[in-house]
């Protein structure tokens, strides 16, 4: 594609904040694993993360759910075995899929979501979420609502950061994820590290519901651009 | 309402897009107000009083008041009614175990074919494939498949022959396929002649006369899932011109 | 989850295809399907397309003890994952039978062939030494696993820098690639794994198998060998009974392929490193195909940003002032149920609650006891937070919530 250009907004408040609120450049694309059922890839700057997605499928009997579908979320590193750190990212993803996917509609029955970490330069959580919701989407579930993942980093100074790269996130005070819904722009998932003020928290969910305006826009183009063929 | 889907014929939605029925027009003294009654197929839902969009994809419409999303998917979810193309798992005792591809797999009677009697069952083996319609079919029970259907006639259900190949494709290029008077089957009877069964789980069948020529019509089938009309008449055109 | 069975009728069509020298997709008998390299954004990562199978790989490496006996040579460590990704039937974290046979054939034909220089591997010797460490991750399983992971693991191996080690008598210090540039693990020769299958007790020969055609196929004989037609390691499976000349004639059609993979690899190295040098971003987001209708890419985007402060501090106010709201909270302590809602004690025991009030700041009680409010006290005093516990220590302290 033409030249990436990088346009910066800074908005200076009154309370001498200064938000550089900035997405790095988005790609996504879709359907592009044969084998699993939906799958898509999702790009966030240097970013990247492979989702895929079986469902609705067989379940362990042991697993089953009587009412509802089983989820399971698996995520697999680059290097190494998965360690708590994972685990507790599957749990946050889990619970965010859980609610916006209709799930009563395929009782006793699994749905086995799969992310594969590419690379990792930062917002690592926010882009297993977009990832998760572009392969549910390529799989034709049933979802009641859309999600997406934000992450904002506060640096020392006090300045909010979105979709910080690794160096930005390494040397940031907080760090918080949140994950939006696309009917009501509430927060259906949170994840924090570090330490920061109730009025940073609600800045910094303000902000991340405003860019998840943005990544709702993307999801439609790209859905749109997919369907653009008439066959 | 009605209007508001109107206007959206043809528009790609997603999951979480809401048709809410907006009384903007002025209550007319003269008019009588009519109910206004839509069916709501795949992809849509009732939430209250509005109309919930639950899978992305292409809205359709059909005369007079039914509205579905059109959308791409390659996973099969069992429907009532539909004819399916089965694998033979497992033989226990009265019952047959089919893969339907689904989240489940579906029992077949051996009672449930044309002529079988408790004495005469039918010669069906595991790895067998054969062309059933769902009885059963909805998310809280296991689904169940019939070859015969209500007078007790085969129709065209059953075990298959020997020969043929089976591939899948998705089940957008299947509705495509089974679609009265579709362009594709046409080509497709130009070419050569051959058998073609066409399931709604996403498997088809094919045979032709010789193994070439069935490995062609399977290419050209699952190939033609991403192309354009024009593309495909170009592809049907140059593999009937190269052979012979 | 079960992967779907295998037809009779598709069994007996591709085995009456192979007796007629066809192929599913048209392919000729001694046909690789399309290969398709692509390098990651760091050094080491590696993503090859063998058809539709897709496999990572990554190469890292880190400084631990060598093995006692040999105190001179670094370690290679190999880790194969069937990711459950790759298709329905693996499960995470199932040792399978197949990922044993992945495992042990990738260790034979990369370090057995000793295809690296350990010994430049060694820092310290006898204390320590470069772990190179290379997770090969399987995407899409369509055929064929074990060629796509051997050149994923040789190219990302290839393509693979450590950071650069000085030392200063006994002090040994890691240079990060910003201080110095990475150095590239010297590789003497590219062992590369072609599989061939065999069908009706070893009458028909294909390579490269499709998943389908490996389901149906009676034995499968890999060979690894390098472009100067070494043989690197050759394992045959499946109980068929190969003739010499049969072998004889895989060998040749294998380094023919190697030949013409080995090339590919290199060229796919130069056209990394010309990229490199000059400063154009690599990786994974740049080798995203743009013109296909399914992939979808955006610039850089800035979110408007008007009044969210003041929208913040509203939501901070309206929030605060809600918490002067709350009744004196009573609170069991964790591991202790409740019945009911648990408010007020009325049996009547007012007396009792005159001099429980005294001490409930920092009381003990053996029984369960609810405080109620002090009735008549006009004064807004501090509403401490009430605990109910029923444990046996001897001293509790109850901690107030900081007024706001």
């Amino acid at each position: 594609m033409s030249s990436h250009l990088r346009t910066t907004m800074e908005v200076c408040s009154s309370d001498g904040f200064n938000f550089n609120v900035t997405l790095r450049e988005f790609g996504c694309e879709q359907c592009l694993l044969s084998r699993p059922d939906g799958s898509s890839s999702f790009i966030q700057g240097d970013t990247s993360v492979l989702a895929a997605m079986y469902g609705p499928a067989e379940v362990k009997v042991s697993k089953e759910i009587y009412d509802r579908a089983t989820l399971e979320v698996v995520i697999q590193t680059k290097v190494g075995l998965p360690s708590v750190k994972e685990r507790l990212q599957e749990q946050c993803v889990r619970e965010t899929c859980e609610a916006s996917l209709l799930s009563s509609l395929h009782p006793r029955s699994s749905l086995t979501l799969i992310l594969q970490v590419l690379h990792n330069d930062g917002s690592l959580l926010s882009c297993f979420l977009n990832a998760a919701c572009m392969a549910f989407m390529d799989a034709g579930l049933p979802m009641s609502c859309l999600f997406c993942g934000v992450t904002c980093a506060i640096a020392r100074d006090g300045q909010v950061i979105t979709d910080p790269t690794a160096t930005q996130e390494k040397e940031s005070r907080a760090l918080l994820t949140f994950a939006i819904d696309s009917t009501e722009q509430k927060v259906m998932m949170s994840s924090t590290k570090g330490s920061f003020s109730v009025h940073e928290l609600q800045e910094c969910i303000a902000i991340s519901q405003k860019a998840s305006e943005k990544i709702f826009q993307f999801y439609r183009e790209s859905v749109q651009r997919r369907y653009s063929k008439t066959l | 309402m009605e209007s508001c889907l109107k206007d959206q014929i043809g528009a790609v939605l997603l999951p979480g897009d809401v048709f809410t029925f907006i009384k903007t027009e002025t209550i007319s003294l003269t008019d009588t107000s009519k109910a206004e009654k839509i069916i709501c197929g795949p992809g849509l839902r009732r939430n209250g009083d509005d109309v919930v969009v639950c899978k992305s994809g292409v809205l359709r419409h059909k005369h007079p008041n039914l509205y579905w999303v059109d959308s791409q998917q390659r996973r099969y979810v069992p429907v009532k009614g539909e004819s399916v193309i089965g694998i033979i798992t497992t033989k226990s005792g009265d019952v047959f175990k089919v893969d339907v591809g689904g989240s489940e797999q579906a029992s077949l009677s051996y009672l449930a074919f044309e002529g079988a009697t408790k004495r005469n069952r039918p010669n069906v083996q595991v790895g067998d494939l054969v062309y059933a319609q769902f009885l059963i079919a909805n998310k809280d029970m296991e689904p169940e498949l019939v070859c015969i259907d209500s007078s007790g006639r085969a129709n065209g259900l059953g075990v298959f022959g020997a020969g043929g190949l089976l591939f899948k494709v998705s089940l957008g290029l299947v509705r495509r396929l089974l679609a009265p008077q579709n362009e594709i089957v046409k080509d497709l009877e130009k070419l050569y002649p051959c058998e073609l069964v066409v399931g709604m789980n996403g498997r088809l069948w094919a045979r032709a006369a010789t193994v070439q020529k069935t490995l062609i019509v399977a290419n050209l089938l699952e190939s033609s899932e991403n192309m354009t009309a024009q593309q495909r008449r170009t592809l049907f055109k140059r593999v009937a011109d190269g052979n012979l | 989850m079960r992967d779907t069975p295998l037809s009779n009728c598709e069994r007996d069509f591709l085995l009456k295809a192979i007796e007629e020298k066809k192929r599913l997709d048209g392919r000729q008998t001694y046909d690789y399907r399309n290969i398709k390299i692509t390098f990651g954004t760091d050094y080491g990562c590696c993503f090859v397309d063998l058809g539709k199978t897709r496999v990572m790989a990554q190469v890292s490496c880190e400084l631990v003890t060598p093995k006692e006996s040999r105190p001179n040579e670094g370690i290679m460590f190999f880790n194969l994952e069937l990711s459950p990704m790759a298709s329905p039937a693996f499960e995470l974290g199932r040792s399978s039978e197949l990922l044993v046979k992945l495992n042990r054939q990738l260790e034979r034909c990369l370090r057995n062939s000793k295809c690296i220089d350990t010994e430049s591997l060694c820092v310290v010797s006898g204390e320590k030494v470069w772990q190179i460490r290379v997770d090969v991750h399987m995407l899409n399983h369509d055929g064929n696993l074990m060629d796509a992971t051997s050149i994923a693991a040789i190219a990302a191996l290839s393509h693979f820098k450590r950071p650069d080690v000085g030392i200063q008598g006994d002090e040994v210090t890691v240079y990060s690639p910003e201080e110095r540039d990475p150095i590239a693990l010297s590789i003497y020769h590219m062992p590369i794994c072609v599989s061939f299958s065999f069908f009706q007790q070893g009458t028909y020969l294909l390579v490269d198998p499709c998943e389908r055609e490996e389901r149906v196929m009676d034995g499968l004989l890999m060979i690894a060998m390098n472009k100067h037609r070494e043989i690197c390691s050759i394992q045959s499976s499946g109980g068929i009974m190969l003739l010499k000349e049969q072998v004889l004639r895989c060998s040749k059609i294998a380094s023919v392929k190697v030949s013409e993979i080995t090339d590919l690899i290199t060229k796919a190295l130069e056209n990394d490193k010309k990229a490199r040098k000059e400063g154009r971003k690599c990786g994974f987001a740049e080798s995203m195909p743009q013109e296909r209708i399914t992939a979808l890419k955006t610039y850089e985007t800035s979110v408007e940003m008007t009044d969210l402060t003041k929208q913040a501090s509203d939501i901070v106010e309206s929030a605060h002032a809600r918490a002067e709201i709350a009744l004196s909270p009573v609170l069991p302590a964790p591991g202790m149920g409740q019945v009911g809602t648990g408010l007020q004690n009325a049996w009547g025991l007012e007396d009792e609650d005159d001099e429980d009030d005294d001490d409930d700041e920092d009381g003990d009680e053996p029984e369960v006891t609810i405080v109620a409010e002090k009735r008549g006290n006009k004064e807004k005093r501090e509403r401490p937070v009430v605990i109910i516990s029923d444990s046996e220590e001897e001293e509790v302290v109850i901690l107030n919530p900081e007024s706001s």
